[in-house]
């Protein structure tokens, strides 16, 4: 992946390139389990109340929460970041996180309390990752952008050296919190973007970890006795979105057609290395998914495919195209069988191979028939509501620009982004049903981040959102 | 001779010109956006036009170029949105990379090209110039990001001599870091070099003052190293600068393979994430080398040969 410009985690230009890294040096109030559970455990603030109304978020800063440079976290500190998260100028890539945000209030040097406009059931996930990480006040207004050159965070490790688009080293922090961790003294990040050197480097003993291990080289690696892999269930899923503008995408049984032509077991085996999981969702694995008791993935079931086309407006089929990113050998593959699982449904598909740049363009004006949107792309935060809000808000992104708009969902949507923790484990799957039997998108197969490591490495524990702290990691 | 070199820099501008005129169009008419590519796709259009305006992207292109120009003459290039610094600073700090690997990969193209193209002119045909002609051959056939990966493979995985990625930027550890890079690059080089020095070389062994040379009595190493080479060497720099861009532009390919923090690396990610003013001053600059390279050869051609300036 590519490397961080800033390490202001607001800036995010290189995606989990730049997470990842952060992740090291910043701490938010609540975080994603470390182990990987999509749970949330205490980060900077160890105990947290919430107001009966939903609108008022208590947080005590725990007593030895410290700075690297031995100074406390305190109150100002707090409000000084989620202030910096609540103001879409400075949180310019995920401004839809700070939904509901009003202020921050000071209360003494170790508790706050974050105001709402509007009850947020997401609220603690929406901070609990980087747009939320917490910095210290004092230095990011004495020193500018400066600060994130060589900033001070409260995480397990701190900046070394940074050499931009190659690497950086980080070097343990003496003050965190969390007594004895790190285990590590010094940790090195490597940014290899090409995924054959990313692998030869771990080959060749140069690094101890790598991530975004090929599909491909998977079974290499199996077989390979001085590696092990390491699966992570996030929300990383690969989904072609419809553009309901064209009229054929508007008819049900041609999206239901389309789902139950797809073979996704043999796709899972030959293209993902039998690494993916056959989705019962339209958006990647989330909490408060149903069961596949709950909501039944679609089987392959050619001859119901066929009959849901004849019963369609486009009984003959029709033409379409299908855009997808251009530098990766799995997208080619999987549209190749797409191609030819739709064809025999009489849906002929011309594949469009394109650069991302182009294809985001393309996405946002809506100008697509069938489109692979993003390379590799996840959700933010391990709960449904930013998918929720992108999909269907009828104000917001015109339903993902698929331009697909339910009103029943929506209700029900509203009622799951304000409900209770019981409301919300009751709705979503009901949500996650209607939202698949109408296939607005169709999830061809959720994914796992892939990790490889030296057989020395000892607990590389990753979260939900793929990213890891190495606060637990150790070398035998 | 004043003359020469006042009329050769008068032609370079309109050149220049074109060459800030093309640069700064090509990425304007690819599609996509900056904006967009930056902030990942799950903002609202709205909020994108925000941080367009903010950008002033939102202005009209001509007026863009113009800002682009009068930034050029004020050694200016512009602030680069997706790596949050101005540009000069960025080719300051990237430049230093690319410029050790150029350098390197020249030095390797000429070390592994002089010996064999001597070798190969002493006798034409003969069975080392063919063997010579074989392997470079071969070797202008493999594309760099297939050789970076075979070097990668010999030298890393099986041998664990040099890494297989990543940068030093202090000696001695540049040296080590860039080997690999400098050899796949230089590799791109060694056939065209060859070709020419031993073409070169054979035209001056035939030459009337080497049989003078011969009649004279002096040795055959002699002849070959202190007549024969010398009186190459020109034509051999001659190549290697008209291939300078051509050089250039494979520092893209080597630089993301094994991960230098370069020129070249920079601009495929900045062509990629469309940004317009980083992507702009690279594509320039590295016109602008090659047009003051050719410049330089031309002068110190006519210095060395003053029939040149009558052509």
């Amino acid at each position: 992946m590519v490397g961080p410009v800033s390490l202001d985690p607001l800036i995010n230009t290189g995606g989990n390139g730049d997470n990842f890294a952060n992740e090291l040096i910043y701490q938010p109030l609540v975080r994603p389990d470390p182990f990987g559970s999509d749970a949330l455990v205490p980060g900077i603030a160890d105990r947290w109340t919430i107001s009966p109304n939903g609108l008022e978020y208590s947080f005590h800063i725990r007593d030895n929460a410290r700075w690297a440079n031995g100074e406390p976290v305190t109150a100002d500190d707090v409000k000084f970041s989620l202030d910096r998260f609540g103001n879409p100028k400075l949180n310019q890539f995920l401004p839809s996180m700070a939904i509901g945000y009003k202020a921050t209030q000071v209360i003494d040097s170790h508790n706050v309390v974050v105001h709402l406009t509007q009850p947020v059931s997401a609220m603690l996930y929406n901070i609990g990752f980087w747009v939320g990480f917490i910095y210290p006040k004092k230095p990011v207004e004495q020193q500018g952008k400066a600060f994130f050159n060589k900033p001070i965070g409260s995480g397990p490790f701190m900046v070394e050296n940074w050499t931009p688009g190659s690497s950086i080293t980080f070097v343990r922090n003496p003050y965190y919190w969390e007594t004895g961790k790190p285990y590590l003294d010094e940790v090195k990040y490597l940014y290899a973007t090409d995924d054959n050197s990313r692998m030869l480097a771990l080959r060749s003993g140069q690094v101890q970890a790598v991530d975004g291990v090929p599909f491909e080289q998977v079974d290499t690696f199996r077989s390979n006795p001085k590696v092990y892999l390491q699966f992570t269930k996030t929300p990383y899923f690969e989904d072609v979105s419809l553009n309901h503008r064209k009229p054929y995408f508007t008819d049900l049984n041609v999206r239901q057609a389309l789902q139950y032509a797809i073979d996704k077991e043999s796709i899972n085996k030959e293209i993902f290395a039998g690494t993916g999981t056959i989705p019962n969702s339209c958006l990647p694995q989330l909490k408060y998914d149903g069961t596949n008791q709950q909501v039944q993935p679609y089987a392959y079931d050619l001859a119901k495919a066929k009959q849901l086309m004849s019963k369609s407006s486009y009984p003959s089929g029709f033409e379409t195209t299908l855009q997808y990113p251009a530098g990766f050998a799995y997208y080619s593959k999987l549209a190749l069988v797409l191609q030819s699982e739709w064809d025999q449904i009489g849906v002929n598909v011309r594949l469009i191979e394109e650069d991302q740049g182009t294809m985001t363009n393309k996405f946002w004006a809506e100008d697509y028939e069938m489109i692979f949107p993003f390379a590799q792309y996840t959700s933010d935060e391990a709960v449904p509501d930013e998918y929720g809000y992108l999909m269907f808000d009828p104000h917001g992104t015109d339903g993902f620009e698929t331009h697909w708009h339910d009103p029943a969902i929506w209700t029900m949507f509203q009622q799951f982004a304000k409900g209770s923790e019981a409301t919300r484990q009751q709705l979503w799957p009901q949500i996650q049903k209607a939202m698949l039997i109408a296939s607005p998108t169709i999830n061809i197969m959720d994914l796992p981040f892939i990790q490889a490591y030296a057989n020395n490495v000892r607990n590389p524990w990753v979260n939900v959102l793929g990213a890891s702290r190495l606060e637990h990691t150790w070398l035998a | 001779m004043a003359w020469y070199f006042l009329r050769r820099l008068l032609a370079a501008v309109p050149v220049l010109i074109g060459l800030s005129i093309v640069a700064f169009l090509l990425i304007h008419f690819v599609p996509g956006d900056p904006v967009a590519q930056m902030l990942g796709g799950k903002t609202t259009p709205a909020h994108v036009e925000m941080v367009r305006h903010q950008l002033g992207l939102d202005a009209p292109l001509w007026r863009q170029y113009l800002r682009f120009i009068w930034g050029v003459v004020h050694l200016n290039l512009g602030y680069s949105i997706t790596l949050n610094l101005p540009v000069m600073h960025v080719l300051r700090n990237r430049g230093t990379a690319t410029f050790w690997l150029l350098l390197y990969g020249v030095g390797v193209a000429v070390v592994i090209s002089v010996p064999l193209a001597a070798w190969s002119a002493i006798k034409p045909d003969g069975w080392v110039d063919q063997g010579v002609r074989f392997l470079t051959t071969t070797a202008f056939a493999m594309p760099s990001f297939w050789l970076a990966l075979v070097l990668a493979l010999i030298f890393g995985l099986q041998l664990h001599w040099l890494p297989v990625t990543g940068y030093t930027p202090t000696f001695p550890g540049l040296f080590v870091s860039l080997t690999l890079p400098a050899i796949t690059l230089g590799m791109s080089l060694v056939a065209v070099v060859i070709r020419t020095l031993r073409s070169t070389m054979i035209e001056v062994l035939s030459s009337e003052y080497i049989a003078a040379a011969r009649a004279r009595g002096l040795t055959e190493r002699r002849i070959l190293l202190r007549y024969g080479l010398r009186n190459s060497l020109g034509a051999m720099v001659t190549v290697i600068a008209a291939d300078i861009g051509y050089l250039i532009g494979g520092t893209a390919v080597v630089e993301t393979v094994f991960q230098i923090p370069g020129l070249g690396s920079l601009l495929v990610q900045s062509a990629l994430q469309r940004d317009y003013t980083l992507v702009t001053a690279l594509a320039f600059i590295a016109g602008v080398a090659v047009v003051v390279i050719s410049l330089v050869t031309d002068f110190i051609y006519a210095l060395l040969d003053p029939r040149v300036k009558l052509g």
